[in-house]
């Protein structure tokens, strides 16, 4: 696997986009032809395995598409290599604990 | 008719300025090129490129109120004035309406914009199917204009690195060549998170080429065939 192969974040970026596309479908069609929705039913549905692994799947796909998109703009306009990172480095350390709070929350609910 | 030129000689001047000159056209002056050829009668310090000036060089590529185009074809009729030239916009300018293409250029010689093939020769020449060399339009002419690359923004960003949508439309040139047989070589070469990967899809390129290509066709094109190709 090439290190800087552009495919890769390519298709990573792309395959996350139809992930969240899908997921926010459904949810969106849950809103509009489903039961009615609160905020207890839609964390009962998230606390349901089913539902905390899609909510969990969805949001790892959104942080993947924000880091490549995070990325290629560092990659564009930040040329200065410290700067560019520590940009790169602060986009990582941020994205994941966004993940881990993301996590958390999911799974406290869940287990 | 009113004027408005990029002016720059960095052997006279500090900084770029636009200069106005007001032409009046003569019966047979229907084309930008035709303008600055009578422009160039009155101030001959005025520098561009042009050769063919039937839109088949390239030479004569520049900035027409605000969108790349090739003087030679670019009717002066419905411009709005002052018609403003300018050199093609992120290239280092030479002088005046003069850019330096060397990276442009080392770009498309990066791509090796020949055919790959180290099989004997046959007696006369590779054959191609009727199918297979139709393959090749919309890619075969181009001519190296640089309208596309110097009105891609990606192309402005990292002009060293990403090689640019008219190296790239050459590199598909080639990899859709039947005759040719360093596909796999070519591809892994474009698999880069610069060369081929800053491209945003933008289509500035597709929209300003004055032959009426699509790089970014092109480019899709390659990307298609990576994903294929695994």
């Amino acid at each position: 696997m090439r290190l800087f192969s552009g495919q890769r974040a390519f298709v990573l970026q792309r395959l996350s986009a139809l992930v969240v596309l899908a997921y926010l479908a459904a949810a969106a069609l849950r809103v509009a032809f489903g039961a009615p929705v609160t905020l207890a039913q839609w964390q009962a549905w998230a606390a349901q395995p089913l539902g905390a692994a899609l909510l969990l799947l969805a949001a790892a796909a959104l942080i993947a598409h924000a880091w490549v998109g995070v990325r290629d703009i560092v990659l564009d306009y930040v040329h200065l290599f410290a700067l560019r990172l520590g940009v790169l480095a602060a986009a990582v350390a941020g994205f994941a604990l966004l993940a881990a709070w993301t996590g958390f929350i999911v799974l406290s609910h869940a287990l | 008719m009113r004027f408005r030129i990029y002016r720059f000689d960095p052997e006279k001047d500090a900084r770029p300025y636009f200069k106005d000159y007001t032409l009046e056209l003569g019966p047979s002056d229907h084309k930008v090129l035709d303008a600055l050829e009578r422009l160039k009668a009155q101030d001959d310090s005025l520098a561009y490129r042009r050769s063919c000036r039937e839109g088949a060089c390239g030479s004569d590529a520049m900035n027409i109120n605000g969108r790349n185009a090739l003087a030679c074809i670019t009717p002066l009729e419905g411009l709005r004035e002052p018609v403003t030239l300018a050199p093609l916009p992120s290239f280092p300018v030479i002088r005046d309406l003069v850019v330096d293409m060397t990276q442009f250029f080392a770009h498309y010689h990066a791509i090796r914009p020949y055919l790959l093939n180290d099989e004997p020769p046959p007696e006369r020449e590779r054959l191609q199917s009727p199918q297979e060399r139709e393959k090749l339009d919309g890619l075969y002419e181009c001519i190296l204009c640089a309208c596309c690359s110097s009105f891609c923004p990606s192309y402005w960003w990292n002009p060293d690195k990403f090689l640019g949508p008219a190296a790239l439309l050459q590199a598909e040139r080639f990899i859709a060549d039947s005759r040719d047989r360093g596909t796999a070589e070519r591809l892994e070469f474009l698999d880069d998170v610069y060369k081929l990967y800053r491209c945003r899809t933008i289509m500035n390129c597709t929209e300003v080429c004055p032959k009426g290509l699509s790089p970014a066709r092109a480019i899709e094109r390659i990307k298609i065939e990576q994903l294929r190709r695994g």
